[in-house]
């Protein structure tokens, strides 16, 4: 009995870990739910990869310096089942981005909606982020 | 010492390399062979590490057990280590900053040592107390070292994905 506890355990472990493998970063333990932004910038550039992708953007701020920001999205499989493709992204181009930001780096977030300058909203989440419904939109 | 920096980089913008960290299905394919295939060769070796310390199958011989599980062992840790290496090479740099890839890669030399010492040693003698339901101390201790190390190389290998300081 106690040999089959144990046994269950450790296998419960390993799959576990497997399981959860898939998941990447988990949301809360970078990003905040609490610290909702909207940014509106340019964007500098876009890395299209696996596992996540990253939007790299710039920022204006009200007192007229540029703040860059990285963003943590979908990795490829998701943005094309969306309907976003690689060359959607054009160094230079505006874009709104709604997220989370980072608990403690700064200006980094977690990505919900993206929108591009044409208007088309697409859902650039990530596993685990908070119930708010970006992508049920 | 020359930098490795340069050839991460070779690696990480050869064409294949590229078009793989792009995919949509070639990427979690080989991360979800990665994560089965070391489900398998943990199992069976955890299998035969139960049977080393005394926790399970004590009245079965030893090569009863390690003998037949042995391939399946070697073709899980083949194909976990062929998968592993392709997701090295996709993104070298990133990987090549993380600290819990770094303890996993320490780790999997321990593990190896390990495995390879009790092979060369007190496995040889087998003969002698392949019936023993309480291995020899050394293969016990062989056993429970295999065990602590393969389940913290797959708690650094989760990690991985938890870039906390990068």
């Amino acid at each position: 009995m106690k040999t089959k506890i144990i046994v269950a355990l450790l296998t419960a472990g390993v799959l576990g870990a497997g399981q959860s493998a898939l998941a990447h970063h988990p949301f809360a333990a970078e990003y905040d739910a609490e610290k909702p932004v909207t940014l509106t910038g340019t964007l500098s550039k876009m890395e299209w990869v696996n596992p996540h992708s990253w939007i790299y953007m710039d920022v204006k701020q009200p007192d007229g310096t540029v703040q860059k920001w990285t963003i943590e999205s979908s990795g490829p499989g998701a943005m094309t089942r969306r309907g976003l493709k690689k060359t959607d992204f054009v160094a230079g181009m505006s874009l709104v981005v709604k997220g989370y930001a980072g608990r403690t780096k700064p200006a980094i977030a977690n990505g919900r909606t993206l929108v591009l300058a044409d208007g088309r909203s697409f859902y650039i989440g990530t596993v685990g982020g908070p119930n708010d419904g970006a992508d049920k939109q | 010492m020359p930098s490795i920096l340069p050839a991460l980089e070779w690696l990480e913008a050869l064409a294949w390399a590229t078009a793989i960290r792009e995919s949509n299905w070639g990427y979690p394919i080989m991360e979800t062979a990665h994560v089965a295939s070391i489900v398998a060769f943990a199992g069976v070796v955890m299998v035969m590490d139960l049977r080393l310390v005394g926790l399970a199958f004590a009245q079965t011989p030893l090569t009863r057990i390690q003998r037949p599980l042995f391939p399946w062992q070697m073709a899980g840790f083949a194909l976990s280590g062929v998968t592993g290496l392709l997701l090295f090479v996709v993104d070298p740099l990133r990987y090549y900053g993380n600290v819990f890839f770094r303890v996993k890669l320490v780790l999997l030399a321990l593990a190896g040592f390990n495995a390879l010492g009790f092979h060369l040693t007190i496995f040889r003698k087998v003969g002698r107390w392949d019936e023993d339901p309480l291995a020899p101390t050394t293969a016990r201790l062989a056993g429970a070292v295999s065990l602590l190390f393969w389940s913290a190389i797959i708690v650094s290998g989760r990690l991985i994905a938890s870039n906390w300081f990068n």
